[in-house]
């Protein structure tokens, strides 16, 4: 491969990424032949010795996700973790499809029951009082309370639940990196 | 997974490594990358993802210097927190290699 096939080839696997961290990358890798070629090294040994431009995209692309992910927990952020560990093609998705359907599937149906019973138990709260309940108006205004703090509970475990599957999903692509960061240590 | 094992050992070790050269001197992409593939045969690539990923956790950071061929180089030097990180990695280092070494030395 000569030097112009690798770059292109970065540049390509790189793409979706900020401009600016793309040129960057890009230069470092440009400098890197121009520091071996000055060296006395062919470029075709060089393109070698880096190793697959698609892979080092890739991975580069995966921990940039990742990192994300890491900084702010919001569900962009984990749908892009979550692209990030496919795009290694450290697991099969054909394998994973139908799990991962499966769960996002709980999750959602737990996220939606919670809101739901909130709303119930909000109605319960403000409406029963009036509509002569059995226990009197008080019991009405309790249970619509009881009903909401239920909704909020079933709520704040499904995100925990997902925080750490997303973070479990995480770690699985790190141990599939050749490079950069290992996966065995401390998670943060 | 023998093969995954070794990986995340030299990954683990590289950044060691790489802390080490940096608090020897300052250096620029290419000499750490060639060295290191040179003594523990690590793929030369690795390097620059490496390098980004210690740049984000602060660990390094980069500067400017003018050479008489071509542009600028970009040099690496260590952070406070960069040198703070290598001390106490090298310490676990020491303590780790010390116990493994015993059991290997360690007669039947």
């Amino acid at each position: 491969m000569t030097r112009a096939d690798f770059i292109v080839r970065l540049k390509a696997g790189l793409a979706g990424m900020p401009a600016n961290q793309i040129s960057d990358i890009v230069a470092d890798y440009d400098t890197h032949f121009a520091d071996a070629i000055a060296a006395g090294r062919t470029e075709a040994e060089v393109a070698e010795a880096l190793g697959e431009p698609g892979r080092l995209a890739r991975e580069l692309k995966a921990e940039d996700g990742l990192k994300r992910w890491e900084e702010q927990k919001n569900p962009s952020a984990a749908l892009a973790a979550v692209f990030a560990v496919l795009g290694l093609g450290a697991i099969d998705i054909l394998v994973l499809l139908p799990i991962l359907m499966g769960v996002v599937g709980a999750l959602f149906g737990f996220f939606m029951a919670a809101i739901g019973i909130f709303i119930g138990g909000g109605f319960v709260f403000a409406a029963g009082p009036f509509m002569g309940p059995p226990g009197g108006p008080l019991t009405a205004v309790l249970a619509g309370i009881g009903l909401m703090a239920a909704a909020t509970a079933i709520a704040a475990v499904t995100t925990i639940v997902t925080i750490g599957l997303v973070n479990l999903l995480v770690w699985y692509g790190r141990l599939h990196y050749r490079l950069l960061k290992p996966a065995i240590e401390p998670q943060g | 997974m023998p093969e995954t094992i070794e990986i995340q050992l030299k990954k683990g070790v590289l950044t060691l490594c790489v802390l080490a050269l940096l608090h020897r001197s300052d250096s620029y992409a290419y000499e750490i990358a060639s060295q290191l593939a040179k003594d523990i045969d690590m793929g030369e690539g690795t390097i620059y993802p490496l390098m980004r990923r210690l740049q984000a956790d602060g660990l390094v950071d980069t500067y400017l210097v003018e050479s008489q061929s071509g542009p600028p180089r970009k040099y690496y030097r260590l952070t406070e927190a960069g040198r703070a990180s290598f001390i106490s990695q090298k310490s676990e280092w020491m303590v780790f290699t010390k116990a493994v070494d015993a059991i290997l030395g360690a007669k039947a």
